[in-house]
């Protein structure tokens, strides 16, 4: 094995070409770890902001009805290792208003210098080790077995299987090590450069690592078991760039459109809010029938009903419209489980997946978000119908406390790690054992 | 000793009725066939399977292969493994267990720079990186040795050294099968010559006879 090792190490690091490949990806990956570290800090500049202008807001309020109206903003606060995948997360930068209105916003915003936060497909640590590692692989696994002849040479010298599994185990080592090398190192160098991680993000990261290495592996084999279908002939770079196109961008477009396919099946957004305003408006009309039936009404009787008519709301037509609010977002949580489901079938599909749930801002993230959202405004309309009906003269208090306004979202693996993480592992192996199988016909018939 | 039994292949390219040959100990035998040998050289292999008939290897000493086999090299750009050529020994020797001063000797006996180590498949001129192909093919100290067509396109500078190392071989009691199509290379070297045309072997002529004979009229028959 140490033979293998250190020829296959010759093999690969000897090469200019080879080092130049691997010389731009390591730069590439550290150019945008630089851009995702200071996208992250401008994230936290614009938090403090945020906050600042927040509390500012509350204290020009002067009426709780104004604060209803206007209510206040929630942050969607981007986790420490959304640098790593700035690009790959799902969401982008998010905020909600909660106030008295019916329908639940969420907003990303394209105001002054985030109009040229341009967000795109792989322009991320994530991405370029995605894009560039996997051509990398590819081209790497291709060139493993040399040529028929090479590979009649050495059979005459050695077993096939020993030759076959020992030169794939040598270069798998240095590649790995190479991937894993230059991924510690940079998460290294950002926390070396203050970005602090928690015990549950740097796990996510590491699990992280551990699928991205799988996959270039997989991607390996598969540049490796192409070889051999197309007999080592020169037309492999035409069925190389077939290959390459097909897993690294055509089936995860295909997964997208199956997921916005499906997602068709939900009801539009705008319904659940018409019929949570339709809820909303038949007590407002009741309420206006009363005064109309009752146009003397006493202001203090008026006072009386706003308040019955305000607890009769919390207890029934806002429980209504939470209820619809969540069956929608189980809906929608249905729509990604799904998803998830899908995205294990293949490795580059379930790569895109794992990526947008370790940035913090994935599908979970974004059920999280409705969630936090859904419990704050409960306890805000508590809190804004209680003092505006039953303490109305009081001063205008702001209902937000320390950082409520801020949601923090938090990098997780899908629940699905295992699985993907197995699937993968079996494809690598059908690979290896299909492509040992294809050698042994190769070096027959030639 | 090395030994073909009935041998045969079936219909298609390099097909062979029944053959039988016996080749001793420190005997050259050139076997000569128009489309060449390529079928029954990955038989003798072990990379392809007889139809019928077998192939008989007397044993070497302990541990080592009972044959070698050196292939014609057709490119030397199949043979690219991006390392270079001192790499590429080591590794060889290392995971084939051949004694380095074995290799480096026949290199030497074949007149290899030692600068041509440092470079790699691609930058060598064809015969040069043949002769570091030899010398891995002839470092394993088997009893027989089968060659295909090794000589071919090669300059006469190589080829005399390539003789010296053959007949240095067959002087330490090698048994050597040479499959090939050049008669008058076999006429140089071989001590047996077998001819076959379409499958069968129709003529063999120890060396001694053959330069007796018309060589020209021995290819226009056998090999035309």
């Amino acid at each position: 094995m140490l033979a293998f090792l250190r020829f296959e190490g010759c093999r690969i690091f000897a090469e200019k070409k080879n080092l130049a490949f691997f010389l731009l990806i390591a730069l590439s990956a550290g150019y945008f770890t630089w851009s995702g570290v200071n996208e992250y800090r401008r994230s936290l500049a614009e938090r403090e902001f945020f906050v600042n202008f927040e509390r500012e807001k509350t204290r020009q309020i002067a009426t709780y009805a104004q604060y209803g109206t206007f209510g206040f903003r929630i942050l969607y606060e981007t986790a420490p290792l959304n640098l790593f995948f700035v690009n790959s997360s799902i969401l982008q930068d998010l905020e909600s208003n909660i106030d008295n209105y019916e329908a639940i916003r969420i907003d990303s915003s394209f105001k002054g210098d985030k109009l040229f936060l341009m967000r795109g497909y792989f322009r991320d640590f994530a991405g370029i080790l995605f894009v560039f590692g996997s051509l990398l692989m590819l081209y790497l696994g291709h060139l493993a077995l040399g040529s028929p002849p090479y590979l009649r040479f050495l059979a005459g010298r050695m077993s096939l299987v020993r030759l076959f599994f020992l030169t794939t185990a040598a270069r798998l080592f240095w590649l790995d090590l190479f991937f894993l090398v230059l991924v510690l190192g940079l998460f290294a160098g950002v926390q070396a450069g203050g970005i602090a991680f928690s015990g549950q993000e740097r796990t996510v990261f590491f699990f992280y690592l551990l699928f991205l290495v799988l996959l270039l592996n997989f991607i390996y084999l598969l540049g490796q078991l192409t070889t051999m279908l197309v007999r080592f002939r020169k037309t492999f770079f035409l069925w190389f760039f077939v290959v390459w196109f097909a897993i690294i961008f055509l089936l995860p477009e295909l997964s997208r459109i199956s997921v916005f396919r499906k997602s068709q099946s939900l009801e539009p957004a705008e319904k659940v809010n018409l019929e949570k305003f339709r809820n909303l408006m038949a007590m407002e009309k009741e309420f206006r029938e009363f005064l109309k039936a009752n146009p003397s009404t006493p202001l203090d009787q008026v006072r009386r009903m706003q308040k019955k008519f305000a607890v009769q709301f919390i207890n029934s037509s806002y429980l209504v419209n939470t209820g619809l609010e969540l069956r929608y977002l189980r809906k929608v949580g249905n729509v990604i489980a799904d998803h998830e489901r899908r995205s294990v079938f293949f490795p580059t599909t379930y790569y895109l997946f794992l990526s947008g749930e370790a940035s913090g801002k994935g599908y979970h993230g974004y059920l999280d978000f409705m969630d936090y959202i859904m419990k704050l405004r409960n306890r805000f309309m508590q809190f804004y119908l209680k003092r505006r009906y039953l303490e109305p003269d009081s001063a205008v208090e702001s209902f937000v406390k320390g950082s409520e306004n801020i949601f923090r979202s938090r990098s997780r693996l899908p629940r699905s790690y295992v699985v993907g993480v197995l699937v993968t592992a079996l494809y690598g192996a059908a690979l290896l054992l299909l492509a040992f199988w294809s050698l042994q016909r190769q070096v027959r018939r030639s | 000793m090395i030994a073909l039994r009935d041998l045969s292949l079936a219909q298609g390219e390099g097909r062979l009725d029944p053959l039988s040959l016996e080749i001793a100990a420190g005997e050259i035998y050139f076997l000569l066939n128009r489309p060449g040998l390529d079928r029954l050289f990955a038989v003798l292999g072990g990379l392809g399977r007889p139809d019928a008939g077998e192939v008989v290897f007397s044993p070497g000493p302990t541990g080592t292969s009972p044959a070698v086999f050196i292939d014609r090299v057709g490119d030397v750009a199949d043979f690219e493994t991006e390392a270079r050529i001192g790499d590429w020994l080591d590794f060889l020797c290392a995971s084939c267990g051949y004694d380095r001063a074995c290799v480096y000797k026949t290199l030497l006996v074949c007149g290899f720079h030692e600068r041509h180590l440092k470079k790699k498949a691609r930058e060598l001129a064809p015969d040069i990186f043949k002769q570091a192909y030899l010398a891995v093919g002839l470092a394993a100290d088997s009893p027989n040795i089968v060659i295909n067509d090794f000589i071919r396109g090669a300059e006469k500078g190589f080829e005399l050294k390539f003789n010296k190392l053959l007949l240095q071989k067959k002087a330490l009691g090698r048994a050597i099968l040479y499959l090939g199509n050049d008669i008058f290379y076999a006429s140089e070297i071989a001590d047996r010559v077998g001819f076959i045309k379409n499958g069968r072997l129709l003529f063999e002529a120890e060396s001694a006879d053959l330069r007796d004979m018309d060589i020209k009229d021995l290819y226009l028959k056998f090999l035309n």
